[in-house]
């Protein structure tokens, strides 16, 4: 048996056990919020300073806010902005799609592990290099035109990325390809925490397979669904810029410039800082707007 | 299904065939050649270009980890003032697209002169995988019985010591999807390797091959060798923890 | 010197929640004590306290004499088995007993020593090298024993240990953890919901509710004498039998009205509890179900009653009876308003297995004149005169 001294030192007396805890909360919490803080946080109000400045990147004058009414008017930025709304149009069926197939390979069809890892392949792959494939696949030369080729129409050809109004689509379906690995991924992962007992009970009731999905799979879902619709979109708002560098570096004209190749451009090529981290700020608050009408839309039990 | 697994494979088909035939056989549609492989280091110091990618992905994964493990536990366990609005701020974080506050974010690790040399690209990269390595510790943390960190106070430990000998060896599932998914986003980024860093010497290969792309002579059969580079470690890596991706995204999913 | 006291401990959440109110409680060196009661009624608060989990809001706590409100968990010397083992999942067995030891860096041929001994007494010697996980419910439980008894603690503090086991080992763990605790001599504090685990194990039990300690006595001593009606009602399965009924006892030999018929009580009662004076005095009268016996045929101390239910039970049977008003019907009591009370007038007698009898039987019921407990009609305080 140990000996009974219980010494108790009065500097100690107030530490007791909750107050370490919260210490130690707060000791292991703080790398990361002095981390977010000062790289992200930081910046976004920098960004609102910047954005109403006349800014090259070293020296900043500043000018007030009627640098947002003259960045307002600037055509450019309706034409990106159209660009990333028309782009949202893909985002059905890059959750649609993923869905489909999340399902097949939750039947346990033969092989559908191996199926699995393939489908995830593409997203593994960087964004660059999936442009540079998809560019060879929409190119003049390439094997959209041997596909159509291939069917019998032989005297079409496309040049999907050299014309405007074809470009933003092709950019579309490369992107909806991306996104078809992720999302499938987390749909299944989504599937299999469903209770087969609920599916099974819904049977007895005598449900059929398309009932059994709408009222039982589906609600199940909603929180991935949540999930893959926000990851989605941010990828939109923020990776797309990858396929677009690579792809058709914007063009032709402005037909394919988004949002964020357009803060990219602005800033870097243009080297007008103060109206591209106005630009950035205009993304900012999109992505803001998406997250929360996300919110009311699909709803959250948050 | 079969359908879909030879379209998702498809960009390898394209890259591997298309990357062994030389430029003249390209343009003729057809041969075959293993020139363009070797002509590909000569064209882009690709070695060292995926020595950069490696620095910085392992780099920046770390500093990933090692900020966001305790602070998932912090968060899930060490009830403290404010914590979940903290919690909530740094999730929301997760949100914003880097180039919402690309240009202030550039300025400032320009002018503190970390562009030279990996460092501004690591902490850029950190600073944007940690709200979501934050989320998943504490998400899957949350599932670990309070009981269990009781039964080490109850032992004798502090808090760090039941961080590091209790939490740390059970995390080993969460550590592994957060490392996976983190590698696959660093290592095929493009803006940040192509900004944050000055050096053409440390190039990530990502940027190495858009440079590529953009270039007026550039041979197909080259682009595709160098982006099959490229994808290879990444599909490496995924295939490796394949199993704890599933398991982690479960963790992140019901709370 | 292992000795604990509650000195009116109080755990008070929020602003008003009262988890535990004013305990004051000892365990002597080397006692068993068991705290039980229904969910809520802060036994587990208690034994966090005492571990130092939780923080206590007032009063004085004392482990062999020192006070030890303020001290660390790990300073006081205290082991403790949580319900759900909380074993290290990435750990042996062997190392998980161990654990403790090494973190206070004693050497690693004691702490080998101490780990085999352990497993010797708990039978666990040739699990030592099996992790958690490949292990079953109640050899689990005897890891999460182990690694409180490899300390040699002042105390052991156990929440619930067997409430995870299935019925039959919950049985033998019983013995087993008393035998343990008998051998090693060591004060322990042992929670539980389960009033047979509380009668069986313990030297003493500490019945509590709502946050306050009902009463703490021996298991015999809880038994016969409860000090109010939810301890009565609380030990014992079935539960005592609480009938109200009215009582005048003006002229030394009290005369208890249940329902419509009258029961003489022996007069010693009067001297031994504090009766209710006065006409319509009401009173609650309890008396343990194998108290209750059922007679051939009716006699001057005996009360009609009614089957109601029957439920066979193979060793016994349990027979609901309802009491029989004048006409021969069973009705509720009433009080002077003519109201119904709500207590209901069912009282549960033991049969043998054999006995021959069906629902709505009338049968005449005995009870026990030496077993009767009377209860205070409002506070539900025992009516016993405490001797002191």
């Amino acid at each position: 048996m140990s000996s009974v001294t219980l010494p108790t030192p009065p500097s100690r007396r107030r530490l007791t056990l909750s107050r370490r805890r919260q210490l130690a909360g707060v000791v292991f919490a703080l790398p990361a919020i002095l981390l977010v803080l000062g790289l992200i946080a930081v910046p976004i109000g920098q960004a609102v300073y910047y954005s109403m400045t006349q800014w090259d990147g070293v020296t900043a004058t500043w000018i007030g806010p009627s640098t947002w009414s003259q960045a307002l008017h600037n055509p450019t930025l309706w034409t990106a902005l159209r660009n990333n709304a028309l782009l949202l149009l893909s985002v059905p069926f890059a959750l649609g799609l993923p869905l489909g197939i999340a399902v097949l390979l939750h039947q346990r069809v033969a092989g559908w592990r191996i199926f699995r890892s393939i489908y995830f392949l593409p997203t593994a792959i960087s964004w660059v290099v999936l442009g540079l494939v998809a560019q060879r696949f929409f190119a003049y030369q390439g094997t959209l035109n041997s596909l159509i080729h291939f069917l019998g129409f032989s005297h079409s050809n496309t040049n999907m990325l050299g014309y405007e109004s074809t470009a933003l689509s092709a950019l579309g379906i490369t992107f909806i390809f991306t996104m078809i690995g992720t999302n499938t991924m987390l749909f299944l992962t989504g599937l299999a925490t469903l209770d087969t007992s609920l599916e099974e009970a819904a049977r007895i009731d005598g449900a059929g397979r398309w009932r059994i999905f709408r009222s039982i799979t589906l609600p199940h879902l909603r929180r991935f669904i949540q999930l893959a619709f926000v990851m989605t979109v941010i990828a939109l708002f923020s990776a797309l810029f990858s396929l677009i560098f690579v792809m058709t570096g914007g063009g032709p004209g402005y037909a394919t410039t988004t949002m964020e190749f357009l803060i990219y451009q602005t800033g870097f090529n243009q080297g007008d800082f103060g109206t591209a981290a106005l630009y950035g700020l205009i993304l900012f608050v999109l992505t803001a707007i998406v997250g929360i009408v996300q919110l009311r839309l699909i709803g959250s039990e948050e | 299904m079969l359908v879909v697994a030879v379209v998702m494979l498809y960009p390898f088909w394209v890259m591997i065939y298309n990357s062994l035939m030389t430029e003249a056989q390209f343009l003729a549609g057809k041969g075959f050649s293993l020139g363009s492989w070797k002509a590909l280091a000569s064209v882009i110091p690709v070695g060292q270009e995926v020595l950069s990618s490696t620095i910085i992905c392992t780099a920046s994964i770390l500093i990933i980890l090692l900020i966001g493990l305790p602070a998932g536990f912090a968060f899930a366990k060490l009830r403290f003032r404010l914590s979940t609005v903290v919690f909530l701020a740094i999730v929301s974080a997760m949100m914003v697209p880097l180039q919402a506050i690309l240009m202030p974010e550039f300025v400032n690790v320009t002018k503190l002169g970390l562009t030279s040399g990996y460092i501004g690209a690591v902490l850029v990269y950190s600073a944007l995988g940690t709200p979501f390595s934050v989320f998943l510790f504490t998400t899957y943390f949350r599932g670990v019985p309070d009981e269990l960190i009781e039964a080490g106070i109850v032992d004798g430990l502090g808090y760090f010591g039941v961080l590091w000998r209790l939490v740390l060896p059970i995390a080993v599932p969460a550590i592994a999807t957060v490392t996976v998914l983190q590698f696959i986003q660093i290592w095929d980024d493009l803006l940040v390797g192509l900004l944050f860093i000055q050096n053409t010497s440390e190039r990530p290969i990502t940027v190495g091959l858009a440079v590529l792309s953009a270039g007026r002579t550039t041979s197909i059969p080259e682009l595709m060798a160098g982006s099959l580079i490229s994808a290879l470690p990444a599909m490496v890596v995924y295939l490796g923890f394949q199993r704890y991706l599933v398991k982690g995204l479960t963790m992140g999913i019901d709370r | 010197m292992a000795e604990i006291t509650f000195e009116r401990v109080t755990k008070i959440y929020g602003d008003d929640i009262r988890a535990v109110d004013e305990l004051s409680l000892h365990v002597a060196e080397g006692e068993f004590m068991v705290l039980v009661g229904p969910s809520g009624c802060g036994k587990t608060t208690a034994l966090r306290m005492l571990a130092g989990l939780e923080e206590i809001s007032s009063g004085t706590l004392r482990i062999g004499g020192n006070v030890v409100n303020d001290v660390l968990p790990k300073d006081r010397d205290v082991a403790m088995v949580f319900q759900n083992y909380a074993l290290y999942p990435h750990m042996t067995v062997g190392q998980n007993m161990g654990f403790a030891l090494k973190v206070r860096h004693e050497s690693k041929s004691e702490i080998d020593r101490k780990v085999r001994e352990a497993a010797a007494i708990l039978r666990l010697t040739d699990y030592l090298d099996r992790r958690p996980k490949a292990l079953s419910g109640g050899q689990r439980q005897r890891v999460a024993m182990g690694r409180a008894i490899v300390r040699s603690p002042q105390a052991f503090l156990m929440d619930e240990p067997l409430s995870n086991l299935d019925a039959q080992l919950r049985v033998e763990m019983r013995l087993e953890i008393a035998r343990i605790q008998r051998l090693l001599g060591v004060a322990t504090v042992y929670v539980t919901h389960d009033q047979i685990e509380a009668m069986t194990m313990g030297d003493r039990v500490a019945v509590m509710r709502g946050g306050q300690l009902q009463q703490v006595a021996s298991p015999q001593d809880l038994y016969d004498h409860p000090a109010n009606e939810f301890v009565a009602g609380f030990m014992g399965s079935p539960p005592m039998n609480l009938l109200r009924a009215r009582i005048a006892s003006d002229d030394g030999s009290p005369v208890m009205t249940l329902g419509a018929q009258r029961l003489a009580v022996a007069s010693r009662y009067a001297q031994s509890h504090e009766l209710p004076t006065g006409a319509g005095a009401e009173v609650v009268f309890g008396i343990r179900p194998e108290d209750v016996d059922v007679l051939s045929a009716n006699d001057a101390a005996s009360i009609s009653t009614r089957v109601e239910r029957r439920e066979a039970l193979g060793a016994e049977i349990l027979v609901h009876l309802s009491l029989l008003d004048a006409e021969g019907s069973s009705a509720f009591v009433v009080n002077d308003e003519g109201a119904v009370v709500s207590r209901p007038t069912t009282l549960v007698a033991k049969m043998g297995p054999r006995a021959d009898v069906t629902v709505g039987d009338t049968l005449a019921v005995r009870f026990n004149p030496d077993r009767f407990h009377f209860f205070d009609a409002t506070s539900g305080q025992s009516l016993r005169r405490v001797t002191p």
